[in-house]
């Protein structure tokens, strides 16, 4: 096995002596030249909603009638008691010693919400997601995904494609800042919005430059250091950058073609600007009401999402690659619904719904859908089965993501579960194969861009879904 | 440019260029990624070889011309499970256009270019031959080796090396280099000489803090991390190991013994604290929830920081490049599988939360190691025989595993004198506080409960507050004890108990307030009793709760009284009502003044007078010995015109409790502990003396009794604390200790001296035993001995190549951490041999190193390109030859206390606990707390070391670096400070700040801009910050 962190050493080191670097890593490169071209890319950029905690693949886009005519009744004593059998489990791996997680799942359990067919394609959506069910006919279903961690551990697990117990690997976003440079230099690459928990990095071996930068939606202080923490005006801060600039330019008479320097120079004049685009971009003054209504930001519930939403628009217009958005607060994650699903589940597919389908809506309507993939995503299913009186329990073994725009297929059910959504059985995809999909439609090879040669390589590295492509 | 054609072995790209396929750059990449491991040098399955075009047509794999008669063809196409190539689990299928790159060349014929030489044997790769002393080179007549071995290489590739820096510059980079720190203006205009200026800073503490920030990225340093207060990865208190790298790095420690302690100190020297407090080292890996993922963390870094041996390709399958099997790999592993981690007590501290060396120790002497087949713990393979073993081809040095016997110190930890006079002392100190209280009570000076009031004089702010639990909001609840999550938008308490955990609320409510409160209950053991309590103080001594019971039979709505930690129960406050499970119920509690009204579902159920209120009252959420949710609460004034229902019975019963009963029983308590204390330190020596106990001997058996007696004597106080639905076990457990004290028997139980971390998640810490193995395998240090013995060939290289590239910027090996077959031999692979042999010969002492490589003239040269030869920046651009310096960006560190230390705040106080990683400290940052959830952001923003693995540092230039020195408090307050300090005169104060930042003189031009700015701007703070963000105060020139 090739060690990943060995090969990207030696092949930093490689390329940098191709461009006659001696240091400074790649981010230096990204601010001395160009984007990378990548002449089949499909998209440029890409939204990833990630529901934190595990949303019901039943009760929203893999609805199963099966589970209210076998109410009540126990797995096995129902018809679909062959889902039970053991070699259907051998995929899962435990993280906790003991772990209950993930077994609860006694009788099953009717669904908590109805559901409808919606669009010329006559999908079905629950009726907790009617306005992303308006959008149906430019989504791409993936009714068959399937993870290896039956804890929360799975979202690291979906971003990484590692599980918790292997090696830390760098997530998608990180890869595919790598892989394909910036499009706008005053703005970060890779963004995050909204509560991370179990891996709070996404760089790893290719380096902290390739973490995803937080970003807070408050135009005062969207990220760190974007101000002076003490009493320095305006004026003031231009013209100790502009010193610090000519200083910096007299300096490279005594150390001439210096590239750490010059990069330097370059990345404070980045900065100043960053400073005011950053807060630009997340301001929404100049949007029209009927925009900021399309998103939801007339209303308390949804204002939140849609705020991010509609930065994440702003942010695509900008070139900006990948911006991850991380739904749910907890540890765990707000969907996390082992009780009370129904109340919980409906509260908060409130806050996403309108938002999401607004913000697809709006992305198709200024052309930006051709090249910007929509992912929406979650770190598990939820079982079948009841935990307690009114909750489902984590459930990895069969659950739902959707994809749209930037040459994905709309319209489209992929793969599917069982009669009552236990296991992925029609062409079931682990997570990474939604990561060969995007870096394929954003023109990288996935299986190039990392090393090969590893263990279960065609799991670690992801087959492209090629029957989700336009 | 794009990196990832980089990345790629250039697959088909040169077919597609320029037609038909050329072997060396098309067909052999293809094979060399995917077959060589087995068919090449390393091992020749079923006797091929595919190295060599020729050995493929000799062993009929290919038959030039026709590719579908050739078996390569067929074995890299088929999908037969037993003929496939790779096999299944060792690789990935060949792709489609990659098989016909294959074809198509076989069909041209095969054609290859004449003399193909097979792949070199791996005995023979340059990392594994011994090290010997190679002779100065002849050609020039340097003294130093460094210079002698470069400008040899000078010579023959005609480079002009550039000159010596200026000399402040120069110092700059020294004292940077062995400090961290930039010389002050005084330490800049030094007359010593700079060979004495070396020694001066090596002699210097500072130089053990700055290359010991070096080798805590090397070694992993991480603070323990988990989640909330549970420990998952490293050990509490760390920081012991963390300054036992500097001190050993001060005192010149060698570093073959620093290895040799690191692994196995316990071993080395059982009975010395410094050796033992080395094995923080394997503390580090700690992993709650899986051993394996553990012990591949302690190997695969071990192997690569001491040896360059990237032993974790060979977990799943035999190395793919190097001679490592995956026999080798369990067997390395099995050096390790006997150990466990403890925290040992240290003089002074008896409680583990404050203080305690974490160390290693074998728990398991009989520990066995299985091979996983694939690397999946569910696939032992119990044919191979796995044992402490180094790997084959090193196996000639390796000593043998010898058993090691220990001192009763480190198998009794319990036995130490200091810990006994502490155990002893705390006794004494409690015997003393019960004393008081007894005697405040008696007095009357304390009575019950204390501080009595019928009012509730509010001292701190009162504020209302809601939460509806969608998130941890630490600054508005304390939380204590396990079982509370927040999951799925809840406040959840998953396990039904009876102890002591509690959420209590910080902010403290409004005296007559009205609460209301939302959840349900799910389940529990028996009483199930859910609520909320009010006028908690802060310790959670005194209060009033008001909870619904769904306890079989009598569930009810109950009001109780929390009252010195004894509780009461109003019969008056009570009311019969069904409580189900899984239902939501909402609690209105509305206080005014002593008067309390419950409602439940909004039904009014209670109304009772407290007996009194207590100040500063706080919220406490209450789940007894229940499962339950909490969906929201929200705590507000009560509307001043609020009427309140008065109770119907208007005489509170409050119980009468003898104030002495509970401060009398606790002296008994603490005496009899004193007393047992020092019957088990008796008990204790005699074990040790006559390694055994014999329960028949009268110290022994006094120990026993006394033991006993004090658990009746404590079981008395718990009786009388306990709270309600306690009391049953409290009497229970009284009546046990009381019998046992009757009965005959019993064990003596030696003195608790360490606290054993958890070796599962599901374990208790208490129920291990007190005393460990008497002996140890011996397993690590033979391990150690073999990697720090002066004929590994590979770790003086490895630790030589670190040390170098610390000082140049680059390495001479390419790789830090693998000096592998894929890592080719070094350009200057003499000179990497003449310094290790070197630091083998002078016992491993690394300043000997940094000496001679300091005082080279390699070293001194200046880092610019100015007026450089021509012809020498055209043939090595890259200063893969060293003619000049490298520059190099401080390390996040570095940046972060130059600051202070450039206008004299940095406080210069060594080693201790981890501290905050504050904006605000003036500490040095290598004390800041480093770990997965505590990390400094101004240091994160400049590539501060990556906790799981850093062997090298990586250089980004990013813009936020730029705004975080522009924006951040600290260097904003430098700033601040340095315009208000010197000089009236404006270009004395520019000299001056130019000294002070970045050690030079500013030119005329720089003057020039800077007298500028002033004019323009008269804020010399502004000028100073722009220094501070000079590119040439970021690198160490």
């Amino acid at each position: 096995m090739i060690d990943p962190s060995i090969a990207h050493s030696i092949n930093r080191r490689r390329f940098l002596q191709g461009t006659g670097l001696g240091f400074g890593g790649m981010a230096l490169n990204n601010l001395l030249g160009s984007p990378r071209p990548t002449p089949k890319a499909k998209a440029k950029s890409v939204i990833w909603l990630f529901m934190r905690g595990g949303v019901s693949h039943m009760e929203s886009f893999d609805p199963k009638p099966a589970l209210n005519d076998h109410a009540g009744k126990s797995i096995p004593d129902s018809p679909y008691a062959s889902v039970l059998e053991p070699e259907k489990f051998e995929n899962q791996r435990v993280v906790v010693v003991g772990d209950a997680n993930g077994q609860q799942r006694n009788k099953l359990y009717p669904l908590q919400v109805g559901y409808k067919q919606y669009g010329q394609s006559g999908t079905a959506v629950s009726d907790w997601f009617p306005h992303i069910g308006q959008q149906v006919d430019d989504l791409a279903i993936i009714r068959s995904m399937w993870t290896t961690d039956n804890n929360h551990g799975a979202q690291v697990q979906f971003h990484s494609g590692r599980h918790m117990l292997d090696p830390h690997e760098p997530t998608i976003g990180a890869w595919i800042n790598y892989g394909l440079g910036s499009l706008n230099d005053d703005l970060p690459q890779f963004i995050n919005i909204g509560p991370r928990f179990f891996d709070k990095r996404d760089g790893h071996y290719l380096g902290p430059a390739y973490d995803a930068v937080n970003l807070k939606i408050d135009p005062k202080n969207p990220l760190n250091f974007a101000k002076p923490e003490g009493k320095i005006s305006l004026e003031e801060q231009k013209a100790t950058f502009d010193l610090t600039g000519r200083l910096n330019r007299l300096s490279a008479k005594m150390y001439p073609s210096d590239p750490a320097l010059e990069a330097r120079i370059k990345s404070y004049e980045l900065a100043y600007r960053m400073q005011s685009a950053v807060p630009e971009t997340i301001n929404f003054d100049d949007e029209s009401e009927a925009t900021k209504k399309l998103y939801g930001l007339d209303q308390k519930e949804t204002r939140p999402f849609g705020e991010q939403l509609l930065a994440a628009r702003r942010f695509v217009e900008r070139g900006v690659r990948f911006i991850q958005i991380m739904h749910g607060d907890g540890a765990a994650g707000a969907w996390d619904q082992h009780s009370q699903l129904k109340k919980n589940h409906a509260k908060l597919a409130g806050q996403v719904d309108l938002p999401t389908a607004g913000l697809l809506q709006d992305l198709k309507q200024r052309g930006l859908l051709e090249d910007t993939i929509v992912v929406f995503a979650t770190e598990f299913g939820r079982t079948p089965g009841s935990q307690g009186t009114d909750g489902r329990d984590h459930h990895p073994y069969g659950f739902s993501v959707w994809m749209a725009g930037g040459g994905i297929k709309g319209g489209v059910v992929h793969g599917s579960t069982d009669e009552i959504g236990f296991h992925a059985v029609e062409h079931p995809h682990y997570v990474t194969d939604i990561h060969a999909t995007l870096l394929h439609q954003l023109g990288l090879d996935g299986r190039s861009l990392e090393v090969p040669g590893h263990k279960r390589i065609e799991q670690d590295y992801g087959h492209i879904i090629s029957e989700i492509l336009a | 440019m794009k990196p990832i054609t980089w990345l790629l072995p250039a697959l088909g790209l040169h077919s597609f260029i320029f037609g038909a396929p050329d072997y060396l750059q098309d067909v052999k990449p293809l094979l060399a990624s995917r077959c060589f491991d087995c068919h090449g040098a390393l091992k020749q399955e079923a006797k091929l070889r595919v190295d060599t075009a020729q050995s493929m047509i000799d062993a009929e794999m290919i038959i030039p011309g026709k590719p579908d008669d050739s078996e390569l063809i067929y074995r890299i196409t088929t999908t037969e499970p037993e003929e496939r190539m790779p096999p299944e689990h060792e690789g990935a299928m060949f792709l489609e256009n990659e098989v016909n790159i294959i074809r198509e060349w076989i069909a041209n014929g095969a054609p290859v270019p004449e003399g193909e030489k097979p792949e070199a044997d791996p005995q023979d790769h340059w990392a594994y031959q011994k090290i010997k002393r190679p002779p100065l080179p002849k050609d020039v007549s340097d003294q130093n080796p460094v210079d002698a071995f470069i400008h040899s290489k000078h010579r023959e590739m005609a480079l002009k090396p550039q000159p010596p820096a200026e000399p402040k510059i120069l110092l700059r980079r020294l004292y940077l280099d062995l400090s961290g720190l930039p010389p002050t203006t005084e330490q800049l205009l030094t007359n010593a000489s700079y060979e004495d200026t070396v020694d001066q800073l090596l002699a210097s503490p500072h130089y053990g803090e700055r290359w010991g920030r070096h080798w805590m990225d090397v070694w992993r340093y991480s603070d323990w991390y988990g989640l909330g207060g549970m420990l998952r990865h490293s050990q509490k208190h760390l920081w012991h190991w963390r300054d036992w790298i500097i001190n050993s790095l001060n005192k010149d420690k060698g570093y073959d013994r620093m290895i040799q302690e690191m692994l196995a100190g316990d071993e080395l020297d059982p009975q010395s604290r410094e050796a033992v407090t080395g094995t923080g080292y394997l503390a580090r890996s700690y992993y709650v929830f899986n051993r394996n993922t553990w012990l591949d963390a302690t190997i695969e870094h071990s192997a690569k920081a001491f040896l360059g041996i990237t032993m974790n390709c060979a977990k799943c399958h035999d190395h793919k490049y190097d001679p490592i099997s995956q026999v080798d790999y369990y067997n390395y592993r099995s050096f390790f599988e006997p150990h466990h981690l403890r925290l040992d007590a240290l003089p002074g501290e008896t409680n583990f939360d404050k203080n305690g060396l974490p160390r290693a120790y074998d728990r398991d002497l009989n520990a066995t190691t299985s091979l996983f087949q694939r690397g999946d713990p569910a696939l032992p393979d119990d044919q191979k025989n796995i044992q402490p073993l180094v790997p084959k081809m090193f196996r000639e040095f390796a000593p043998e595993v010898q058993t090691v016997s220990l001192p009763p110190s480190s198998w009794a930890p319990g036995s130490r004198s200091y810990f006994q006079n502490d155990q002893i002392k705390l006794a004494e100190s409690e015997i003393l506080n019960a004393r008081k209280e007894l005697q405040e009570y008696k007095s009357g000076k304390k009575a019950i409960p204390p501080e009595v009031k019928k009012d509730n004089p509010v001292n701190q702010k009162a504020e209302s507050f809601t939460d509806g639990f969608e998130a941890e909001r630490p600054e508005l609840w304390k939380i204590v004890g396990g079982g509370w999550r927040y999951q799925g938008g809840n406040l959840v308490q998953l396990e039904p108990v009876m102890s002591d955990q509690f959420v209590r609320s910080l902010k403290v409510h409004p005296r007559d307030f009205e609460l209301t409160m939302e959840f349900r209950t799910t389940g529990g053991k028996k009483w199930k009793s859910v609520g909320v309590c009010f006028d908690i103080d802060e310790e959670g001594k005194n209060g009033h709760v008001v909870y619904a019971s769904a306890v079989n039979n009598a569930q009810k709505v109950q009001v109780a009284h929390r009252t010195n930690n004894r509780m009461t129960y109003p019969p008056q406050a009570q009311k019969r009502k069904q409580i189900q499970l899984d239902k939501n119920y909402v609690f209105t509690l509305q206080v005014k003044k002593d008067l309390l009204n419950v409602s439940l579902n909004h039904e009014h159920l209670i109304s009772h007078r407290l007996p009194q209120r207590y100040k500063d009252g706080r919220i406490e959420l209450l789940a007894f010995d229940a499962i339950a949710e909490f969906n929201e609460i929200s705590v507000r004034e009560l509307p001043a015109d609020t009427k309140l229902k008065p109770p119907t019975s208007h005489s509170p019963n409050l119980v009468k409790v003898d104030p002495t009963e509970l401060p009398k029983a606790r002296l008994k308590a603490t005496l009899a502990k004193l007393k047992a204390i020092k019957a088990r330190i008796a008990a204790d020596k005699w074990m040790i003396r006559h390694s055994e106990i014999d329960i028949n001997n009268e110290i022994i058996s006094h120990s026993i009794v006394s033991q006993k007696e004090y658990l009746v004597a404590q079981a008395e106080v718990d009786l009388l604390t306990a709270k309600a639905g306690k009391k049953a076990a409290a009497e229970k457990n009284l009546a046990n200790a009381r019998k046992a004290l009757e009965e005959d028997g019993g064990e003596h139980t030696p003195l608790r001296g360490s606290q054993m971390a958890l070796v599962s998640n599901v374990d208790k810490e208490p129920e291990y035993s007190a005393i460990y193995e008497k002996q140890s395998t011996g397993r690590r240090l033979a391990l150690a001995q073999w990697i720090t013995s002066s004929e590994n060939p590979l770790a003086a290289r490895v630790a030589i190549n670190h040390i170098w590239m610390r000082h140049f910027g680059t390495p001479l090996v390419k790789s830090s951490f693998d000096f592998g077959r894929r890592i080719p031999k070094p350009e200057h692979a003499e000179l990497l041999d003449w310094l290790a042999s070197e630091l083998i010969a002078s016992d491993w002492s690394m300043k000997k190193i940094h000496r001679i490589i300091l005082t080279s003239e390699t070293w001194k040269r200046t880092a610019s390109n100015l007026h450089a030869d021509p012809k020498t920046i055209k043939t090595d651009k890259n200063n893969q030859y060293y003619w000049r310096m490298n520059s190099r960006r401080m390390e996040s560190q570095v940046i972060r206390d130059s600051l202070l230390h450039i206008a004299g705040k940095l406080d210069l106080k060594m080693g201790g606990p981890s501290i905050n990683p504050s904006p605000d400290s003036t500490r040095r940052a290598l004390y800041f707390l480093h770990s997965r959830d505590q990390q400094s952001k101004f240091l994160a923003t400049f590539d501060d070391a990556e906790i799981l693995a850093c062997y090298e540092r990586t250089e980004s230039i990013v813009p936020q670096q730029a705004l975080a020195l522009s924006n951040a408090k600290l260097p904003i307050q430098i700033s601040e400070s340095l315009g208000k300090k010197g000089p009236k005169e404006d270009t004395a104060f520019i000299n001056e700040l130019f000294q002070k930042i970045l050690c030079r003189m500013p030119t005329d031009e720089e003057l020039h801009e800077c007298l500028q700015f002033l004019n323009k701007m008269p804020k010399r703070d502004r000028l100073a910050h722009a220094l501070l963000t000079h590119n040439d105060f970021l690198t160490i020139r």
